[in-house]
């Protein structure tokens, strides 16, 4: 009897059916492969480096003057268990050309390593290692392993001043410790010979080579103690900094498995409303099976057999179409990452079994209205139906709003109930983008600028080369004549402005029995007030106070108003710290220097771009005409305003831009579905007014109108909901994926009221009333002798 | 006197299970301005749909229904509904009302909703709460409507179709469900209404109520098999005669 009763409902309700499969399907789809992605990004990582062999530390050095003795004192340091060491060539952009032209653009100089000289393991593209790179061939891994940036089989050649070698690209590599898209140094793997010939050039020997070590240790505090004293080290960092790298890949996986989350909920809303409906409608049928003697727990079953069959259809289904949605997600991060074996089956299946119990569960929970129904009253609900709950909220005796507007607003208003959840389903759809929208907008905007502790510049010149010019150089006034150079040329071409530029040092600090090597940020040019990422204490004022982020305080033990000790030029010096700030660099562990603090520029670490201030303060328009002018001076194409600046530093915008723009589609999918749910239940369950409305000469138009009219209120009171709680959700949800990045605090977002509280409200609400005003026509369907006793 | 409805070789026809079922054969009546018509008949003879597609609620199959000098078949879906609201009333068996307005609302939402009436909505109100006091339920009005009686609710159904001052007033068995009190009570109203001068045509079983009319037509299989001339009544010691020659002349017609 059962199967007979649920193949009749199954197919009087099918629109309602169907829609609740999706519901079910995009709910198993997103939770198992979100499951799966998470579960293969967060394993997979920890994986990843034990088959490469990475170590506990890395650190990257230079050589300094042509001498580099970095290896000595790690040597020395009793806290390294084993060492193992690359050398490296730095190379950047401007060295890489095909057929005479530039090849491509990235901003931080590569590391080209021999294949023989690989202390890593390097997985090719089927995660097998690279043993042998033939000569005249290259693998290229990191931010250069994008189809969008090079081609496999590309000839291209690298040239340095003296030197220059033809290579054909061979494939991708995934490289543990350079690969996330966070570590903007791409690295090169090449054959021996051909690394021979470059080095054995004096310029590139001298100037632009160094080495990257693999540290195994059991005393990671003793260990950056004592490779504090490494002067040359541009970059250190332990391997659980390394593992932060790859959050990025993380967040997508972390906004995917939200997405599932607001999935799941909003089919608990669809369920619940879809319950109610249909035992509303069946109250004369229940009362009936509860008068001829079916128990409670039958009827319920009845219902739960019914939602059985759909969670399973829509699961099963779901699950399937997750595991190519999961591997189309995890695409970008297998390239990158080398990945456990295939566990996706399971965790899918898992997943999809999840969702169906949680249903199941709901339902099981929506039902119980049915055991506090006698039989008597079920009959009598069946026939009075529930207007005897209905009350009115408005009055059009009142009112100002004409018939079909009033009947509308009234409608929803007066049954909150019935339309809470499309109410919920819009105003999390809406924050989800809305939230999203916020975040990437913030991560390409100039609020991000102090965050990488830069000031506001009208220009922005990133220059690799010059940079390794500075750090190679024995000269202490190289970066003086560098920016000397750039300004005058700027002169020269009608443009004259100012030019300066924010060097890193790695210093060698000292708060008590805790010594490592600090992060320090110095600019000579401007002033440590110009920069608003403090968070308490005072600005620096004088040359022997700094300002530090709670991520390097934390790691030296120190606090504000503590003295601490740091080795400068091989001279010790106390330095008083009056203020902590937020820095996005270093992954948040940095400090800074005040500007009146005399360093030596060619000991930096590493430097962020050239910042170019105009004499006659332009406005944007002008700006934008001077950048393209200055990519042909300067003939790079790494010259940007502000706000490009920023979206090339984070790298991370395009990740939450495309994630938004996915919800967003995702979104609108949604709107339409439960839209046309809805209409169709309510059409379904109004036939009789409908029907009343035209015999009294309502027209269809007016009926299809105050239907669509009712999506229309309940999308306003979405986004009223939404906008009121926007900012809210916004700083509680991202302020956690900056915190990731390293600024742990003062986030001030851009909030681009057009786009988030205008253009994408007004998409959810057109798509609403389309949907709307599209199963409204069904109306037509019912004609006004639909209510009268025909004989 | 001007005949406001006229039906000629009226026929409506059914297709159930490719079984075709004519339900109104050729039937062909007219109702003069000021009438009071009770169409009468066994069930399943036809009465509701010829009510139904002369009040252009439901669509011939043939013929011709000429309302208000305005031939019905002509109109368009929307035209037709324009008439209904503004020149019709509707009174129906079941108390069908908007379930998410009050009694009030219920009744003044067809003038609100006429291009043709051009008042502000208070006077609107106004009409409405007039036309309320007129059928004794002014009380009423702020009432949702489960909470007024069945009579009540009827009344206000009658309210709803005089609102917009109709030419004619559909009554598909006003009184079919409620009790001998409330039903009176309700005929007393379409009989006063009627006498102010609103053409009513309505379909019944009742004796009782078609004794009220001025006419009663009869029905059969889809064909008018006869007519009554009951005329008007002044007193209710008129009525009891009327009811006794009615119920004669049903029994000569099989009734």
């Amino acid at each position: 009897m059962f199967f007979r009763m649920l193949k009749k409902d199954l197919s009087r309700k099918k629109t309602m059916n169907i829609i609740l499969v999706i519901f079910v399907l995009l709910s198993a789809m997103f939770a198992s492969s979100s499951m799966n992605n998470m579960i293969s990004v967060y394993g997979g990582i920890d994986h990843f480096f034990e088959k490469a062999g990475l170590s506990d530390y890395v650190m990257i050095t230079i050589v300094n003057n042509g001498e580099d003795r970095s290896g000595e004192e790690i040597k020395k340091a009793s806290s390294v268990k084993e060492c193992k060491k690359e050398e490296i060539i730095y190379y950047s952009a401007v060295n890489l050309f095909k057929d005479g032209e530039k090849y491509t653009v990235f901003e931080n100089p590569g590391v080209a390593i021999s294949i023989s000289d690989a202390k890593l393991k390097y997985f090719d593209k089927n995660n097998k290692a690279v043993k042998n790179v033939e000569k005249g061939h290259i693998y290229l891994a990191g931010i250069l392993a994008d189809p969008e940036k090079t081609t496999i089989g590309d000839s291209i050649t690298l040239e340095f001043d003296n030197v220059k070698l033809d290579l054909v690209i061979d494939g991708y590599i995934k490289d543990a410790f350079l690969g996330s898209q966070f570590i903007g140094n791409p690295r090169m793997l090449m054959n021996d010979e051909d690394y021979e010939t470059l080095i054995a050039d004096e310029a590139i020997r001298d100037h632009s080579t160094g080495s990257i070590y693999y540290i195994n240790t059991d005393d990671m505090k003793g260990l950056k103690k004592d490779l504090s004293e490494v002067k040359n080290a541009l970059f250190s960092v332990p391997k659980s900094t390394v593992r932060i790298t790859y959050m990025l890949d993380m967040i997508t996986a972390g906004i995917l498995l939200i997405v599932s989350i607001f999935l799941i909920l909003i089919a608990f809303a669809m369920l619940s409303f879809t319950i109610r409906f249909t035992l509303s409608e069946d109250f004369r049928e229940i009362g009936v099976m509860k008068a001829i003697g079916l128990k409670n727990r039958s009827i319920r079953m009845l219902y739960m057999v019914k939602y059985l069959f759909i969670s399973v259809i829509g699961a099963t289904i779901g699950y399937f179409a997750g595991v190519p949605f999961g591997k189309m997600m995890l695409a970008s991060v297998s390239d990158r990452v080398l990945l456990e074996s295939d566990n996706s089956t399971l965790v899918g299946i898992l997943s999809s079994l999840a969702v169906v119990l949680m249903i199941l569960a709901f339902c099981y929970s929506c039902t119980r209205s049915i055991n506090k129904t006698s039989p008597i009253d079920a009959v009598h609900n069946a026939e009075t139906g529930e207007r005897y709950h209905k009350r009115s909220v408005l009055s059009l005796s009142k009112s100002r709003l004409s018939g079909d507007c009033f009947m509308a607003v009234n409608d929803v208003l007066s049954k909150p109930k019935q339309y809470m959840s499309m109410i919920i389903t819009f105003t999390l759809c809406l924050l989800l983008v809305m939230m999203l929208a916020n975040t990437a907008n913030t991560l390409m905007s100039d609020k991000l600028l102090f965050f990488f502790g830069t000031t506001k510049s009208d220009v922005y010149y990133s220059s690799t080369d010059k940079i390794m010019e500075v750090m190679g150089s024995r000269s202490d006034d190289a970066m003086a004549k560098i920016i000397e150079e750039m300004e005058t040329e700027l002169k020269e071409n009608g443009m004259p402005g100012k030019v300066h530029c924010e060097l890193q040092y790695k210093i060698p600090t000292t708060y008590k029995d805790t010594k490592l090597l600090a992060n320090m940020q110095h600019c000579p040019d401007t002033k440590a007030a110009d920069y608003g990422c403090y968070l308490e204490g005072e600005i620096p004022e004088y040359e022997n106070e700094i300002a530090m982020t709670p991520q390097l305080l934390g790691e030296l033990g120190a606090k504000v108003g503590d003295k601490v000790t740091m080795n400068i030029d091989g001279e010790d010096k106390e330095f008083i710290i009056t203020a902590t700030q937020v820095s996005m660099n270093q992954m948040g562990s940095i400090g800074r220097f005040h500007e009146d603090l005399k360093l030596d520029a060619s000991g930096a670490s590493s430097a962020m771009a050239f910042q170019i201030d105009f004499d006659d303060h332009p406005n944007e328009e002008v700006i934008e005409e001077r950048i393209e002018r200055l990519k042909k001076i300067f003939d790079s194409d790494k010259i940007y305003n502000v706000t490009d600046y920023v979206d090339v530093s984070t790298g991370s915008a395009q990740t939450i831009a495309f994630a938004k723009n996915m919800v967003l589609i995702i979104s609108l999918m949604i709107a339409a579905l439960i839209t046309i749910l809805m209409e169709r239940s309510f059409i379904s369950r109004e036939t009789t007014e409908i029907a009343l409305m035209k015999a009294i000469g309502f027209k269809s138009g007016s009926i299809s109108a105050q239907h669509t009219l009712r999506f229309l209120t309940v999308a306003i009171i979405s986004y009223i909901v939404a906008a009121v709680l926007s900012i809210p959700v916004t700083k509680l949800v991202s302020d956690r994926i900056f915190a990731i990045m390293g600024a742990i605090a003062g986030i001030e977002y851009e909030i681009k009221p057009l786009e988030v509280f205008v253009l994408y409200p007004a998409i959810l609400a057109a798509t609403a009333v389309f949907f709307a005003y599209i199963t409204s026509l069904y109306a037509r369907t019912i004609h006004a002798d639909s209510m009268g006793n025909i004989e | 006197m001007n005949k406001v409805i006229d039906v000629k070789d009226l026929c409506k026809t059914y297709v159930v299970n490719k079984k075709q079922n004519n339900v109104l054969r050729n039937v062909s009546f007219s109702i003069n301005e000021g009438e009071m018509v009770a169409i009468m008949g066994p069930s399943g003879s036809g009465k509701s749909t010829l009510l139904y597609t002369v009040s252009g609620m439901d669509r011939m199959t043939a013929g011709e229904v000429t309302f208000n000098n305005r031939n019905m078949s002509k109109l368009s879906e929307d035209e037709m509904s324009s008439v209904r609201l503004d020149e019709m009333g509707f009174i129906f068996q079941q108390m069908y009302m908007m379930k998410s307005l009050s009694i009030l609302d219920n009744i003044i939402l067809p003038a609100v909703k006429s291009k043709k009436n051009k008042e502000d909505r208070r006077s609107i109100v106004t009409r409405g709460r007039s036309l309320m006091k007129k059928l004794g339920i002014e009380d009423t009005a702020d009432n949702d409507i489960n909470e007024v009686s069945g009579g009540q609710l009827q009344r206000a159904c009658i309210c709803r179709s005089m609102i917009n001052n109709p030419k004619v007033i559909f009554a598909d068995e006003p009184t079919g469900a409620l009790n001998r009190t409330s039903s009176d009570e309700v005929m007393t109203e379409l009989v006063k209404l009627n006498k102010e001068g609103t053409t009513i045509m309505l379909v019944t079983h009742d004796v009782k109520v078609a004794a009220k009319c001025t006419r009663v037509l009869y029905i059969v299989d889809g064909n008018i098999q006869g007519e009554k001339q009951l005329g008007t009544y002044d007193n209710s010691s008129e009525l009891r005669e009327r009811e006794r020659e009615l119920n004669g002349w049903l029994m000569e017609m099989g009734w």
